[in-house]
């Protein structure tokens, strides 16, 4: 008896220690289905977000919407990491278009064909633009469905580049098909003479990777990982690196937080910007929205593109006790209504077909860009996704390289290195 | 008699020694449960996960596969935790001797005058401040160009300061300055603590015999507080080695190798590259160098601190 007390007090003390889903995916007494879902996202976001869970939760009274939100993008997956190891993740959860791949191949997360193919699906697989699935999609299995997007353009500042000297229009040049990577070089040189930076970018696939292309560069060529090695790749990498030693380029990354990318954006200390729709906000409480314009990154001739399209994707915990309510949740939030409520503030650009008017608000001038880039673009290459983490070192590595902790040559061997010795 | 004898009540006989002890381990037992729990919980299983970690290759969700010690040679022969180490025992050297130096100049100081009390609750207010907090308040005093305050003030003056946290010297430099000031007050308080057991009569003889303040400092009280002394420098050092949240929240040391300590280095294997295997090894080494770094302190107390008052 008294060792059965000493067992029982010890069971609790272990029993209080370990983790709880607090209810997730469980029938209440009630009747009622709590669904636990996580994202990441600012303040405004938070608001579309909640905004959307009130219209769910009226709709669906039978389902509790709970919603975890993690404001820094940087520090959501390590707590979702936790969380799946741990077997006390959300039901629903948002992956980055860098995280996907591993979560994939770890099998944490739902197939989703046969829902989406059911009756209750508020959209068909084919309603999302083929390219932005990315590392979302194993062997025509689909995993994730692509909440919503930011195609990779270029910001411009036209006060900026008058006052370097710059009198050609960019988005007018792209429309005359002479949006060449030349010409947009020859404007960062102009704006570096002129005291400026010429460009921003933040450390990503979906700048280095545009730069390639409008240099005629591959990244990924059948199989191969070629962007070293590719004569017209090596020489966009070189500029890259050229342009960041003597500041005609700003990486983002580096830059201070009280003086960063936005600041010098919008105190028009710098011609181009490398980023999505989500700079619309930066640029109007800048307030000097006329300003601003994009354009997409330019190619070799001067002909349209592929361009980067950074995506998150919404994904169904396999461990979910109540898979049925967790897809009518994600259904409704990838759909094309629930992308119309989220959207509405700006910060991306629908997934789904059928949505583009939220885009088409007349801001910025040649909004169309970010449509067009997101119809024909990519979320990252298939080679690279499906490896965890390689994305990830491919940038870490290329860092050094940009800030001439390596030198070129050095860094350009190095990176094969790692990508080969990553592909096994 | 025997009536007496009948009306007596009766005495239950004592139970044996050994039936006691028996009864009062399983309570014992009943009442340590919970904490024994605990320790296994929170304690020797993370340890031992880790150290079992350090020997295998694990991304957070796939398969684990044993590795033998290629994490460590691995580890060993990484550059940025090279740097790493570096940094951590350079920030180290930069703010025990000067934080520990200047907490017991403090505290002598504040030993004498009246209303000791109120200061030691303004030294000590840093110390009760969350780390988050002390770090954003100083990012926006030392940030820099004319965004800063402190460099705005004296570009105002014509002068140019460093950027104290993107240059990776002076970042060193400005981590130490934030260090020592958000620690000081707690090494005040302890000090004091260790002041007021010097018995005042020992000043007092000294004092009759002629010996200068400075004399008394040095041969009396300085001798007598040596305990206090190796106490916080134990404690220090092991905090230096473990510096992490403010750095963090201070700088990005992903961008700036001046700020890479040893337990980011952990932190970012871990939870941004989910290299566990890499990150328990890396880990597992800041515990070794702990271990030794205490050991030596320890040996060398033997020549500086008195225990007899």
């Amino acid at each position: 008896m008294k060792k059965l007390a000493v067992l029982a007090a010890l069971a609790l003390a272990v029993t209080a220690c370990s983790g709880s889903n607090a209810g997730s995916g469980v029938k209440q007494a009630d009747g009622k289905v709590t669904i636990r879902w996580a994202t990441w996202g600012s303040a405004e976001d938070v608001a579309f977000y909640k905004e959307f869970n009130d219209a769910f939760m009226k709709k669906h009274p039978n389902i509790v919407l709970k919603m975890e939100s993690v404001p820094e993008y940087g520090d959501y997956h390590p707590k979702l990491l936790t969380q799946l190891t741990s077997k006390t993740a959300p039901d629903v959860f948002f992956v980055g278009d860098d995280n996907i791949g591993k979560f994939v191949s770890a099998g944490v997360l739902q197939p989703l064909n046969d829902q989406l193919a059911g009756p209750d699906s508020k959209s068909k697989p084919e309603d999302f633009f083929e390219g932005v699935y990315g590392g979302a999609k194993k062997d025509g299995q689909i995993y994730g469905m692509p909440n919503d997007v930011n195609p990779e353009v270029l910001w411009y500042d036209k006060k900026a580049l008058q006052a370097a000297g710059i009198t050609e229009d960019p988005a007018t040049l792209h429309a005359a098909g002479q949006w060449t990577m030349a010409k947009y070089l020859d404007m960062n040189a102009k704006l570096k003479s002129a005291g400026k930076a010429g460009s921003i970018f933040w450390n990503w696939y979906g700048s280095t990777y545009s730069v390639i292309n409008g240099f005629g560069g591959k990244v990924w060529d059948g199989g191969r990982f070629v962007a070293t090695t590719d004569p017209k790749s090596r020489q966009a990498l070189e500029t890259l690196a050229k342009g960041y030693a003597d500041k005609t380029f700003l990486s983002a990354d580096v830059l201070p937080s009280g003086n960063g990318a936005s600041t010098q954006f919008v105190k028009h200390k710098v011609g181009f910007y490398a980023g999505g729709r989500w700079l619309v906000d930066t640029v109007k409480k800048g307030g000097d929205p006329a300003s601003y314009d994009i354009v997409p990154f330019p190619s070799e001739t001067g002909a349209p593109m592929s361009g980067a399209v950074a995506a998150s994707y919404l994904s169904i915990n396999k461990e979910s006790k109540a898979p049925k309510e967790a897809f009518t949740f994600l259904t409704e939030f990838v759909s094309k209504e629930g992308q119309l409520v989220r959207l509405k503030g700006g910060g991306a650009v629908p997934s789904v077909k059928g949505a583009e008017q939220i885009v088409l608000d007349g801001y910025p001038a040649h909004a169309q860009t970010f449509l067009d880039v997101r119809d024909t673009g990519f979320a990252n290459y298939a080679e690279e996704v499906s490896v965890p983490g390689l994305t990830a070192s491919i940038n870490e590595h290329l860092m050094k390289v940009w800030s001439g902790k390596v030198a070129f040559e050095q860094g350009m061997t190095e990176l094969q290195q790692l990508v080969e010795s990553k592909l096994g | 008699m025997a009536v007496l004898a009948k009306s007596r009540p009766r005495q239950a006989a004592p139970a044996p020694v050994s039936k006691i002890r028996h009864r009062d381990g399983w309570w014992a037992a009943f009442f340590l449960a919970p904490q024994v729990a605990g320790l296994f919980v929170f304690l020797i299983f993370p340890l031992g996960f880790a150290v079992a970690l350090a020997f295998m290759k694990w991304d957070g969700l796939g398969d684990k596969s044993w590795v033998g010690f290629d994490n460590f040679t691995t580890m060993l022969a990484d550059q940025d935790f090279g740097i790493a180490i570096w940094n951590t025992f350079k920030l180290a050297l930069m703010t025990i001797p000067v934080g520990l130096g200047l907490a017991l100049v403090i505290a002598v100081a504040l030993n004498t005058v009246k209303g000791k009390g109120f200061y030691r609750v303004l030294y000590f207010l840093p110390v009760v401040t969350s780390s988050v907090a002390v770090a954003l308040m100083w990012q926006v005093i030392l940030a820099s160009g004319d965004y800063g305050i402190l460099n705005n003030t004296f570009l105002k003056w014509g002068i140019t300061l460093p950027a104290w946290l993107e240059d990776p010297v002076w970042v060193q430099v400005a981590i130490a300055v934030v260090t020592i000031w958000s620690s000081l007050g707690l090494n005040v308080v302890i000090f004091l603590a260790g002041l007021q057991t010097i018995p005042p009569q020992l000043v007092e003889a000294a004092r009759i015999d002629g010996a200068s303040p400075v004399r008394i400092f040095r041969s009396v009280t300085l001798p007598l507080i040596s305990p206090t002394i190796f106490f916080t420098l134990i404690v220090s050092l092991i905090s230096s080695l473990q510096a992490f949240d403010q750095i963090y929240v201070l700088v990005d040391p992903q961008h700036n190798d001046g700020a890479r300590t040893i337990v980011y280095q952990v932190y970012e294997l871990g939870f941004k590259k989910f290299e566990f295997g890499l990150s328990s090894a890396a880990a597992l080494i800041l515990l070794v160098l702990t271990l030794v770094v205490t050991l030596v302190q320890f040996g060398a107390q033997k020549r500086f601190v008195h225990y007899d008052s």
